[in-house]
């Protein structure tokens, strides 16, 4: 299923499908799995608690437009895959697609999707089914395994093309490259799930905490892509890598782009600035510190005090 | 004889693993009372064995010779410590103290301390078993580096943090020696530190040690502080707050003296007492205090004045002339005690404000490496405190006195504290 697609096509994703898609998995997921505080009613089989079947699937329905040669997918919704006979719910699918279109005129239905790892020969009869509403439907593809080395989306976009086989004509799945597309709402909303804050705020210290925590992963990144852009331009240098010119052309212009941060003033006052926070940490930890040695020696005389209060109605305050 | 031998072969057999020298040192600790008695032993025995595989043995055969009359015992301790292998020597710590400990009094003997220095200094740091543990040799080898006064090798010892000590009167004696060695140095913040360590350390009757501590700290305190208050510091012992005053009258008067100001006094003060200075060998110590007084009335006027002559400048510290108040006054620009402009044009000094304003990278290392050793005493605190909430003793007394809270959730609204 690995080879690319060769139909001219670009595609578009919108954050919103990737997120309805995962929405659409962890409900599920959670709700054939419930966790075991929430399950007070009794409502739990006695035999094998958490070994649930992992390995389901969840399907549905991708919308967009088409221009040209730009395929935009906007939205999605959910479906369900009939267990008999396999396929997709076709009365409901054309319910809610009757009602998007009346919201939105421009959106029809583009594809489907699911989760899972690879692609199966059984996705091939749901995609042939779909395609008498789109003659190429597209098949988005999420996999939702948690592989923190991976650095890109766990999405792929699949079409179907007419190959030929061992001298037989099949339609297999190719690949298809994408690009994320975001709107301004979109990404403010995306932004806004990523950072998952407390729902009731937290206290000063888990705020600046996050805070913290986000600017020093921020910054982490900032500092490997540097690196990596620095040893290119070394390799490029010593000759181990034949020069582009492009590439020069946009690191120059990205280190000309700079603020000019080498006056005499700057480093003054950026000196200043950090030995003033420096102090600050300084303070902080002597005064943790002096708590510490306070709760130590409390414990300390409450154990080892030789005349103890005999008569305890007077309890000691903390 | 033939115990003898067996001894040996099996030193030479069994001085490999572990597991074979835990059998080994079983079979030593049996044959060490035959091997006391038992007259073949001689130094040329010790030739079949090499000290740095065979520690163990050899440090028995060695107890074992040295207790009686054995000539050049000094080479032969000392190389062995050299040699030997600081595991092995663990096993039997005891006896290696033991070792160390003749070492140190045939060198007091022979009345060359020096060549004891470099030996105790390998040996404390192979009898060690973590940077933070106070052995019973510590105290040795700061007393043979005061004698032959190296103070820089027994600097090398003190600049360690010790967390754990084993017998209080190692402790005592470590910073005691440590202080005059600090002392020595001229690290009067250092010396400070450790003789109050000793004077304000847990004990129940006067101990000699801390009282000599405690007259070396108030004159410590003189030089390093210029103010000397009569009441010990609120930790120290009861018994130390009780007896100490009245065993140091001297001491005490000279403090009081310094307090006033009047040089003139303090000397007089000095020179009637000197005998019994000198008997504690402390006069080199007053002379430095009585110098000290100088400096501290000097630094009195930087707060008073922002300009003075040489001249007032030695009217009102009674010096004998501006001369040499300019050298005071110079000395202490120097050791940046003041911050000062001598003009020696009208002979005017002007007092300036520390012109420190932390805005240089250096600051920034010396603020780093301060925070890093905050954050690792306060480890060792937290450490220390979570094996406190488990003593027995602390759970009982608490599970005692502590009120059933059966009143629900109301009091964790303000988080308790913010801990690394």
């Amino acid at each position: 299923m690995a080879p690319s697609s060769s139909s001219g096509l670009t595609f578009k994703l919108h954050p919103l499908v990737m997120l309805n898609i995962s929405d659409h998995f962890t409900r599920v997921k959670t709700q054939l799995n419930p966790p075991p505080s929430s399950c007070a009613n009794g409502n739990n089989p006695s035999s094998g608690d958490a070994t649930f079947p992992q390995d389901f699937r969840v399907y549905g329905c991708v919308i967009g437009a088409q221009k040209g040669r730009t395929v935009e997918i906007f939205n999605s919704f959910e479906l369900l895959l009939d267990p008999t006979t396999d396929t997709l719910d076709r009365s409901f699918l054309e319910k809610k697609q009757e009602l998007y279109q009346k919201v939105f005129p421009n959106f029809y239905v583009l594809g489907w999707y699911s989760t899972g790892s690879e692609a199966n020969e059984s996705d091939m009869s749901i995609h042939k089914a779909l395609m008498d509403i789109n003659e190429s439907p597209v098949y988005v593809l999420l996999n939702p395994a948690i592989n923190h080395a991976q650095k890109d989306l766990p999405v792929t976009i699949y079409e179907s093309e007419f190959h030929v086989i061992d001298g037989i004509p099949q339609s297999i799945f190719v690949n298809a490259s994408y690009s994320i597309e975001t709107v301004e709402a979109e990404r403010i909303s995306v932004d806004h799930v990523a950072h998952l804050k407390p729902s009731d705020g937290g206290s000063a210290a888990t705020q600046l905490a996050a805070h913290l925590t986000g600017i020093h992963s921020a910054i982490k990144m900032l500092n490997s892509r540097i690196r990596v852009l620095h040893q290119y331009l070394g390799a490029m240098q010593k000759g181990d890598i034949p020069c582009d010119n492009s590439l020069l052309r946009q690191a120059a212009s990205l280190l000309r782009s700079l603020p000019a941060a080498q006056s005499e003033k700057f480093n003054e006052d950026f000196l200043m600035e950090y030995n003033d926070k420096l102090l600050m940490s300084y303070l902080a930890m002597i005064t943790n510190c002096t708590s510490n040695m306070n709760e130590v020696v409390d414990k300390f005389n409450t154990a080892y005090e030789r005349n103890s209060r005999r008569g305890g109605s007077r309890t000691p305050f903390m | 004889m033939s115990t003898l031998e067996a001894v040996i072969t099996s030193i030479q057999r069994l001085s490999a693993t572990s597991r074979d020298l835990s059998a080994l040192h079983d079979v030593l600790k049996g044959a060490n009372d035959s091997l006391r008695t038992n007259s073949d032993l001689q130094l040329t025995t010790l030739d079949q064995l090499d000290p740095s595989k065979h520690s163990l043995g050899y440090l028995y055969l060695l107890d074992v010779l040295s207790c009686g009359p054995v000539s050049d015992v000094v080479p032969l301790i000392a190389r062995f410590i050299n040699g030997c292998d600081a595991a092995q020597i663990r096993l039997a710590s005891e006896k290696f103290v033991s070792i160390c400990k003749r070492l140190k009094d045939k060198v007091l003997e022979l009345r060359d301390p020096l060549r004891g220095v470099a030996p105790l200094l390998a040996a404390v740091r192979k009898v060690q078993v973590s940077n933070k543990r106070l052995t019973a040799l510590h105290p040795d080898c700061l007393q043979l580096c005061l004698l032959a006064k190296c103070y820089k090798a027994g600097f090398s010892i003190l600049s360690d943090d010790i967390l754990e000590v084993d017998l209080p009167r190692d402790f005592y004696l470590y910073c005691y020696y440590g202080g005059m060695i600090c002392i020595g140095l001229k690290r009067f913040q250092k010396a400070l530190e450790l003789l109050y360590n000793v004077v304000t350390a847990p004990m129940h009757v006067v101990n000699a040690i801390a009282l000599e501590a405690y007259k070396k700290y108030i004159l410590v305190t003189l030089i390093h502080s210029g103010q000397f208050s009569v009441s010990l510091p609120k930790c120290a012992s009861t018994a130390a707050k009780s007896n100490f005053k009245t065993l140091c009258t001297t001491y005490v008067e000279v403090g009081n003296c310094y307090n006033n100001g009047m040089i003139s006094e303090l000397e007089a003060v000095v020179v009637a007492n000197s005998s019994e200075f000198e008997k504690d060998k402390n006069l080199g110590l007053v002379k430095q205090a009585v110098s000290s007084l100088y400096k501290r009335n000097i630094l009195r006027l930087t707060q008073k004045y922002l300009t003075l002559s040489l001249q007032d400048i030695a009217n009102m510290v009674q010096l004998a002339n501006a001369k040499e108040a300019e050298m005071h006054v110079l000395q202490m620009i120097q050791d940046g005690q003041i911050h000062a402009l001598i003009n020696q044009k009208d002979g005017m000094v002007r007092f300036l404000e520390d012109p420190e304003q932390y805005k240089t990278s250096e600051m920034i290392e010396i603020m780093d490496s301060v925070i890093q050793r905050t954050i690792g005493l306060s480890k060792n605190l937290i450490a220390m405190d979570e094996s406190l909430s488990c003593d027995p003793l602390y759970l009982g007394k608490v599970g005692r006195e502590r009120q059933r809270y059966d009143f629900g959730d109301d009091f964790d609204t303000v988080p308790q504290k913010f801990s690394m």
